[in-house]
Parts: C-alpha cells; sequence; structure tokens
C-alpha cells in the first residue's frame, strides 16, 4: 500500500494511505489531504490506483499540479516522487506498507517559525523559482510588475500622460508633485498614489478622489481602467502590457 | 527646514532580551533603525554594529578606504544624490562588519541584522534598506509605505501568490530574503523621496506592525505632535496587544515654515524679530 505525506520543512505534517479510493487533494475541508490556501483549487488533484499504477490527476485547477518540476495533467507516479501543489510538498511513498491510521478529525497544524530564519542562496533560489512558476499563472495579477500610467481625460495638467515609476506619486500644486495642478486655489497635496507589495494604492490628500464615481473611505487599491477624480481632473489608471 | 524627533525601543512583554538598536544623528538628520538575530544575544551585537557602523561612515565618509574589503560605489555615478550613495556604501560596510566577526568569533555564527535608514537633506530623503524593518511617511492623513519588505511572505505577494492577509497569517513571516552578516556581500536597496513640510517619517522594526495596524498607527501620529511621546504611544499599544517581540519606533516631523514667512513679514515691516 502506497502513502502520500504532507510535507513542510523536511518534515511529515500528515500522512495518507491510497487505498482503493482516490485521495483528493484541495482547499474545501472535506479533501483528504486539505491545503488552506488560496493558491491552492477547492479541488485541486486527486491520486489513485489505476490498473495497478499509481497516478496523480490535476482537476483543473487554476494554478497546476506538478511532478518534481514538470507541470502535469495525468502522470504516473513512482516511489519518491515530489508532488507540488502551490507551494506545498507532497511525498510520494510507493513501498510503505502502512497500517490505516485512525482519522481523529483533527488537521495536522503547520509548525510555527518564531525565529528569523535568513534563506541561503540555495534555498531562496528554490523557493522563488517555484514562486515564479506558480505566479505567472497565478490568480492575482501583480500589477506592481508593469508600470501603470494615468491618462488624464480633462483637466490643466502638463502632460496627457504620467507613467508611475515612482513609490509615491503626487497630484498638486507642489512644485514636487508628479502630477502638478495649475491654479490658485488647488492645494499643495490633492491626493496621493503609494506603490505597495501587491499593487498602486490611491490615498487622499487636502481633497477626497473618487474613484469610479466613488468617494474613497481610506486607502484604495486601483485597478486597470479605474476613473479617478479630483479637484476636476479625471484620469485613468491603466495597466499596460 | 527644520526637523524634530525622537525614539524609543522597547524588549516587548514576550523577550527576554533586546535585539534591536536605533540612532538618531541629529545634526545630519541621519536615522538609523536595526533588529538583530542569532541566538545567545548575538543579535544585539549585529544590531548595534549595524547602527554604530551606518552613522560612523556618515559622519566620515572619507575615512572608509580601500582596504575594508568593500565595494564601494561612485558616489557621482549615477542620478542619486550623493548622500544616497553614501548611504548605501554605510550600509555594503556594516555587512561587511558582521559578516567578518561572525567569521573571526564561530559562537557569532548566523548572527545578522535588519537595516532601515533614512537622511533628510536639501528636502530630499535618502532611503536605504535591507530586511523588513519599515519606513512610512504619513503626509495630509495618508500613510504610506516607503520600503518593500525583503521577506519571503512580500516577495510571494508581490508575484502574486499570496494577497497581503495571507501573508499576514503566514506560519512564514519571520523568513528574510536578504539581511545583513548573511553573506559577504548583499543587496542594499535604495530610494529617493522629496521631503514636504509637515511630512511624518516613521522608522519602525516588526514588532510594531505585526501587533499594530496602519490605520492605528495613522492615527497615534496625528494625535500626539510630539516625536517621542508619539514613538512611546505606539509601542506601548504594541505592548497591550501583546510585545510578542522586540519593538523600536523612531517618529520625524518636518516642521511647517510658514513661521519663516511671517517673520519675513514682520522685518519687512521694520519690527525687529
Amino acid at each position: 500500500m502506497a502513502k502520500l505525506s504532507l510535507m513542510f520543512e523536511n518534515k511529515v505534517v500528515k500522512e495518507v494511505p491510497i487505498g482503493s479510493r482516490p485521495v483528493s487533494i484541495g482547499r474545501s475541508p472535506d479533501n483528504d489531504i486539505p491545503i488552506d490556501n488560496l493558491a491552492v483549487s477547492t479541488y485541486h488533484a486527486r491520486v489513485y490506483y489505476e490498473g495497478g499504477r499509481l497516478v496523480v490527476e490535476d482537476l483543473d485547477s487554476l494554478n497546476g499540479t506538478f511532478v518534481n518540476d514538470l507541470r502535469v495533467e495525468r502522470a504516473m507516479l513512482h516511489d519518491g516522487d515530489s508532488i507540488w501543489i502551490g507551494k506545498h510538498h507532497i511525498k510520494v511513498d510507493a513501498t510503505a506498507d502502512t497500517a490505516i491510521p485512525v482519522d481523529t478529525g483533527r488537521k495536522a497544524a503547520a509548525p510555527k517559525i518564531n525565529e528569523t530564519m535568513v534563506l541561503d542562496t540555495k534555498a531562496r533560489r528554490d523557493m522563488l523559482q517555484q514562486a515564479a512558476a506558480m505566479g505567472e499563472r497565478s490568480q492575482f495579477s501583480p500589477g506592481r510588475l508593469k508600470m501603470p500610467t494615468l491618462v488624464i481625460l480633462n483637466g490643466r495638467v502638463d502632460q496627457k500622460e504620467y507613467v508611475l515609476t515612482n513609490k509615491l506619486t503626487v497630484i498638486g500644486k507642489s512644485p514636487m508633485a508628479t502630477i502638478h495642478l495649475k491654479g490658485w486655489f488647488k492645494p499643495q497635496v490633492a491626493a496621493q498614489i503609494n506603490q505597495r507589495d501587491d499593487g498602486y494604492y490611491l490615498g487622499t490628500g487636502a481633497k477626497i478622489p473618487s474613484v469610479n464615481g466613488t468617494a474613497i473611505q481610506g486607502p484604495v487599491r486601483l485597478n486597470d481602467g479605474d476613473l479617478i477624480e479630483v479637484c476636476g481632473i479625471r484620469m485613468n489608471f491603466i495597466v499596460r502590457e | 527646514m527644520q526637523i524634530v524627533s525622537g525614539g524609543v525601543s522597547d524588549v516587548g512583554r514576550v523577550r527576554t532580551n533586546n535585539e534591536d538598536s536605533f540612532r538618531i544623528v541629529e545634526p545630519l538628520n541621519l536615522f538609523i533603525l536595526s533588529d538583530g538575530m542569532g541566538g545567545e544575544a548575538h543579535g544585539e551585537v549585529a544590531s548595534a554594529m549595524a547602527v554604530d557602523t551606518v552613522e560612523q561612515y556618515c559622519s566620515n565618509p572619507g575615512s572608509a578606504k580601500g582596504d575594508s574589503g568593500v565595494t564601494l560605489h561612485g558616489v557621482a555615478s549615477d542620478s542619486w544624490a550623493p548622500e544616497t550613495k553614501v548611504l548605501q556604501n554605510a550600509v555594503f560596510q556594516a555587512n561587511f562588519n558582521i559578516h567578518q566577526s561572525a567569521q573571526n568569533h564561530p559562537e557569532q555564527r548566523g548572527m545578522g541584522a535588519t537595516l532601515t535608514a533614512g537622511w533628510i537633506h536639501d528636502s530630499k530623503l535618502s532611503l536605504a534598506h535591507v530586511g523588513d524593518s519599515r519606513a512610512y511617511l504619513l503626509r495630509t492623513g495618508s500613510l504610506q509605505q516607503l520600503t518593500n519588505d525583503h521577506s519571503l511572505v512580500a516577495e510571494q505577494v508581490r508575484r502574486g501568490i499570496l494577497t497581503p492577509q495571507q501573508a499576514e497569517e503566514s506560519d512564514m513571516q519571520s523568513v528574510l530574503l536578504r539581511a545583513l552578516g548573511a553573506n559577504a556581500d548583499v543587496d542594499v536597496e535604495i530610494d529617493e523621496i522629496d521631503v514636504m513640510p509637515r511630512d511624518v517619517l516613521l522608522f519602525c522594526s516588526d514588532g510594531l506592525t505585526r501587533m499594530v495596524t496602519e490605520p492605528e498607527i495613522a492615527g497615534k501620529l496625528q494625535a500626539e505632535t510630539d516625536p517621542k511621546a508619539a514613538a512611546q504611544k505606539l509601542v506601548d499599544l504594541a505592548n497591550e496587544r501583546g510585545g510578542l517581540d522586540n519593538v523600536t519606533v523612531i517618529v520625524v516631523r518636518v516642521q511647517d515654515d510658514s513661521k519663516g514667512w511671517f517673520s519675513w513679514l514682520r522685518r519687512d515691516s521694520g519690527k525687529k524679530e
């Protein structure tokens, strides 16, 4: 009888034997191996015996199922293979002859890391390589990786378009503003855009800008195509390929 | 531009020693913060070394010469201001010193530190950082993050694998991709931000941001105008929430220069100040 071992940092977190029924893996708690992570689809993959051979099948997941380093739809598994789902590693043990463990109904908790660790170069490269492979197919668009443009639709400013290259973009009358507003009564800082890890956030300045017609109540993450309005200036936030 | 500042560092409620260090070099308007790591209180050694080195180097850039083993970048190369390049070189030197020390003292192996430093000169803030200690800017009520964490979870957010919420819940938050002392060389991230009157800058170790939300940080900074008192209030709030880690906060306020305008008016009307 073979078994699947969900690994974390070279420690076994959960072990599931593969019997006559398929072993399901996915985000929903009713999977045999539940993985609570948004990069994992609700029903992501399953492992079963077919004609005496051990097979893994991807269930049309968003981010894919990998065996060793290759993305697969359906593949034969061998002893020692590694299945990668999201950042989770499942080891295949095809020679084991284990008794079926009693399911106590409790989820195995991943060990917490309280001390700061620095990944060495190889570990970092390996983790980032996997991360990069997943990132290309990720459901979240990393807007930060492409530089967005503010296209001015109407209003008295210097340029028709502004590419947002900086961490902070100021819209206002200040000489330090990227988008410089003209007019006696315009504030130094009307609104601001902050580039963060997950995208660009519009924040208030002396004025409260609106996004798609609604005044913002705090920093708001901008999406491709959003219409921003402040101080009578209307502009489109565009993320170009 | 007149600058006032204050800083507080606290061991927190759980740890037995404080491995954070910070320094405010008032004559230079230079602010340095470091969060050390490594067993047996070596984190303290690393963060103190980081802060001392950056202070010494920025105070006297010409003094560190060839045999320090550090590859220095030409101060006038490319479009960065000289202070930005000097600050970056200072952090390279700090990395070298910590790494060397660990080579020479085997018991220090594995010690390292984050570093975040800001240097204000001529309405410009030069920023340099390695690790996950942060710099923020509060301007007209909006709190904006100036540094991207060099941590695994932050990198996963940048690549679209995790949302910021998932990153906050992750068990791997302490895993860093860059730190001082880990290798002989390090990638120091630098940036320049234009500074305006009434700006408030905040430098902090992750002991603050793990326990206190950004809206709360913004609220405290707006409510308390004395920088040291504001820093203390933020530290107190982090401790009230559990104080799971050492916490260090530096608050810097750029004063409103409208006073200067009025003194010009008074001079013009013939009255002495």
